[in-house]
């Protein structure tokens, strides 16, 4: 069930790719012209363990309704930041549920450069979603708790 | 290294004209995307001076409309949407400096590959996706400061960790390319596991002739300092100058000894030969074959009893007992792994090994056939030719939960050793040629012979007489050890996937297991340099394709089989390649390293020092003490950007929002953010 039913707009999912694992992997899902959902947009990171918790928040604060946190997983270039950023998606979690933001909107996942049926799968599930729980109550997002 | 902690690059100076470049792509993006209207509502967003949509960006036209508008129209910024940013983001900043510009003013937008080739058939969607992509570029752009690059004085001189074929190559492609190289072996002697085999695949060489001309080579060169014995036991530093600490293990024996065979001999103490993995023994001074390097022996002193009969043996002359390690420090600029890897040791019981001698590992059945071995090439196992030897692959490799046993670690090597199959089929093949009245089984699940000229071992064996027999992923073959009344002292047993599943039992002499490549242990080097490693326990590159020689820490590269596993051919190539980046990076007398690293706004620290508890990496941050008003000291962090890695795990750490990394800041994924969320700008307004 939709949390803000009354919203109609269409839906946004962000995805955080990094440089060196996920960010090659889309781009080889559109060199391939495996479509997904053009409602998907990506921002390129180093690594996403360097968003603190209100950056995701704020996401969802201006209206992206669903976050995939496309990481190198445990391969990654950087030593126990997956772990470090496994706890921040945590705690991250904890917050949204305190302002009642449905926690399937913020996912982390590993994607690698080679990755492009598991890239279009997740953006399809995400947006499958989002098809059930409809847009994010922007104004949740925003209380302070 | 920088005395002073980084400050904020100062851009607020400068006008916001951001020049915005809309690439046709020749149609890959313009047969999609409506890049006439992304230009014209990037013309109407706040700071853009101009927009405009050109056949090919990345042409000289193209670069050359950046270029003018900068000098004519006075642009701070520039914004290209075009194909990814891993094809041109260097084309567009090379374009951008010429004309005057930092390169860091420059950001791409990557409208081919995630708007036109992604949603190619919804043109309206991906032209309204390029607009907001476009948007969120020109966002960023107006927050983007003027970087420099990280630079660092570079010592010349390069070290490599290792002493078999990759180091050896490693260590001789950085000597020709006018580098100073110290090469350091953990054992006596160099050479490393090539040195067991008596052939080669595919050429068929002769291994340690072979491996001899490389150390030969290796020798031969003033500007190589090889230690033996020695182990790297600290690092400090980073690319351009670290600072490897090396002990050195005493050798025991030095030039003054004459008579090695009667030092030998004398030496009461005898321990399995790891030369002939274990089917031999040797003394407590030892060396591996005569014709080693160096040729001096060395004495085990794990298994030494000071009981001096060497030294009485040889007069005294060149044996001294009370030699101690050494230490010392060395400068260099980058350092090669190059630590190779161990074969895979089957558990007791495995396929009956443990249970018979007459079930041996590959390497053991090398040696066998090695004239230097410990059997002086004969095949023969209690004095008589084996009537049938059947091959068993992927013991050790590949290993599956539930039908495996995990080894000492409690994990499964889950990985293909790759080389095992083209060895196996070449000791085959051997086996047929040498002695055609001895049969050959071979039990596999796949066979890989996927290097140049390694699979004509498969038809080779095929036509050669070597019986084939598949099992499957879910069962193992087993061997059983007989009584005396059977005629074979071994029965393999196997469901042949081939016979449609027929359960076949095959009575042998002798069972070889083909055992895989597992990584040596480098515990201590990741301790010390924070190097990743990979689910599979080898050290780990940073992509396997865009950088598969580079580990995390810049500076420190991979070689051989301390990545994965790797046949000769392989550990060469990827030493040579190595050498190619260290010769890159020492080229000029200081390395650049892109100024993608964290840094403190001292005005927001308050010192809590929370970010070293998030920072993995040794060096990357610390507090200072500064002086924050005349008089009054106070802790501040400071990121010292030589060592700091980019990876901005200390950023969320900090609870006043004083740490970012350059180039990837939180405001700027903010602005890109609500650029996102933005309504389209109306055109015309």
């Amino acid at each position: 069930m939709s949390e803000n039913p009354s919203d109609e707009r269409a839906t946004k999912v962000l995805v955080i790719a990094t440089l060196l694992c996920s960010y090659p992997g889309i781009d080889a899902t559109g060199q391939a012209h495996m479509e997904y959902s053009p409602n998907t947009y990506v921002l390129p990171t180093p690594d996403p363990v360097m968003f603190p918790e209100s950056f995701y928040l704020y996401c969802f604060e201006k209206g992206i309704d669903a976050i995939l946190i496309a990481s190198c997983g445990t391969d990654s270039p950087y030593v126990g930041s997956y772990e470090q950023l496994a706890a921040r998606v945590g705690s991250t979690y904890t917050r949204m549920k305190e302002r009642g933001i449905d926690i399937r909107r913020l996912k982390l996942t590993a994607i690698c450069s080679v990755c492009m049926k598991a890239f279009v799968k997740e953006i399809n599930d995400m947006e499958a979603l989002l098809a059930e729980i409809g847009p994010v109550d922007r104004q949740a997002a925003a209380v302070v708790a | 290294m920088p005395e002073e902690p980084l400050e904020p690059l100062d851009a607020s100076g400068a006008a916001e004209r951001i020049g915005v470049y809309v690439c046709h792509c020749g149609g890959n993006i313009s047969d999609v995307v409506d890049v006439d209207r992304v230009a014209t509502e990037a013309a109407g967003l706040e700071g853009v001076a101009v927009a405009r949509h050109i056949m090919f960006m990345c042409s000289d036209e193209g670069q050359k409309a950046i270029i003018d508008d900068i000098k004519d129209l006075g642009l701070d910024r520039v914004v290209v949407a075009a194909c990814t940013p891993k094809l041109h983001e260097t084309t567009f900043r090379r374009a951008v400096v010429r004309a005057g510009m930092n390169p860091y003013l420059f950001q791409p937008a990557n409208v081919r590959e995630q708007a036109s080739w992604a949603h190619p058939h919804s043109p309206l969607a991906a032209t309204l996706k390029a607009s907001s992509l476009v948007r969120a570029a020109v966002a960023k752009a107006r927050l983007l400061e003027p970087l420099e690059k990280v630079s660092v004085a570079a010592v010349h001189r390069a070290l490599v960790l290792g002493g078999g074929v990759a180091g050896l190559r490693a260590a001789l492609d950085l000597a020709r390319q006018g580098l100073g190289v110290t090469l350091v072996e953990k054992s006596p002697f160099l050479g490393g596991h090539a040195t067991q085999l008596h052939t080669v695949f595919p050429t068929e060489d002769l291994a340690r002739p072979l491996v001899g001309r490389l150390i030969s080579e290796v020798m031969a060169r003033p500007d190589i300092t090889v230690l033996t014995g020695t182990e790297m036991v600290g690092v400090t530093g980073y690319v351009g100058d670290f600072t490897a600490s090396l002990r050195m293990t005493p050798r025991g024996v030095n030039a003054d000894l004459v008579d090695i065979d009667a030092a030998i001999a004398a030496c009461p103490v005898e321990v399995p030969n790891e030369v002939d993995d274990g089917l031999s023994r040797r003394r407590a001074i030892h060396r591996p074959y005569p014709d080693s390097v160096p040729n001096l022996p060395a004495i085990d002193w794990a298994a030494c009893t000071r009981c001096d009969a060497c030294v009485k043996a040889v007069g005294g002359r060149g044996i001294d007992l009370d030699d101690r390690p050494t230490e010392m420090d060395i400068e260099v600029g980058a350092i090669v792994v190059a630590t190779g890897f161990n074969h895979y040791e089957p558990y007791q019981g495995e396929y009956g090994y443990g249970q018979s001698p007459r079930v041996v590992t590959l390497p053991q059945f090398h040696r066998m056939l090695d004239p230097e071995g410990p059997t002086g090439g004969e095949l023969k196992i209690e004095g008589r030719v084996p009537r049938a030897i059947a091959f068993i692959h992927c013991v050790g490799s590949r290993q599956i939960e539930g039908v495996d046993q995990p080894g000492p670690s409690g994990k499964l090597n889950e990985y293909c050793s790759r080389v095992c199959c083209t060895a196996t089929l070449q000791a085959a093949n051997q086996v047929r040629s040498r002695y055609p009245q001895t049969a050959v089984v071979d039990l596999y699940r796949d066979i890989r012979t996927y290097q140049k000229d390694q699979e004509a071992y498969y038809v080779d064996a095929s036509k050669g007489g070597v019986l084939f027999l598949r099992f499957d992923n879910e069962t193992r073959p087993t061997v059983e050890v007989t009584d005396a009344s059977d005629t074979y002292p071994l029965r393999v047993k196997v469901r042949d996937t081939l016979t449609f599943g027929a359960d076949l039992e095959v009575p042998v002499d002798l069972v070889v297991l083909s055992v895989g490549v597992m990584p040596s242990d480098v515990s201590g080097l990741i301790d010390m340099t924070k190097a990743p490693v990979g689910n599979d326990g080898f050290l780990l590159e940073v992509h396997p394709k865009l950088r598969p020689v580079e580990s995390a820490i810049p500076g420190l590269l991979l070689a051989g089989t301390a990545q994965a596993p790797m046949d000769i051919t392989e550990s060469t190539s990827a030493a040579s390649a190595a050498v190619a980046k260290v010769t890159t990076l020492l080229a000029k007398d200081h390395v650049e390293m892109e100024p993608f690293v964290a840094r403190v706004d001292p005005s927001r620290c308050d010192g809590c020092g929370l970010c070293l508890e998030a920072c993995q990496y040794a060096g990357a941050i610390a507090l200072h003490d500064v002086e924050v008003e005349e008089g009054v000291i106070e802790k501040r962090a400071y990121v010292n950007p030589v060592a700091c890695k980019g990876c901005g795990a200390c950023v969320p750490s900090c609870p006043v929002e004083a740490l970012d990394v350059q180039g990837w800041e939180i405001a700027q994924y903010r602005a890109m953010v609500e650029a996102i969320t933005a309504e389209p700008v109306a055109i015309g307004a």
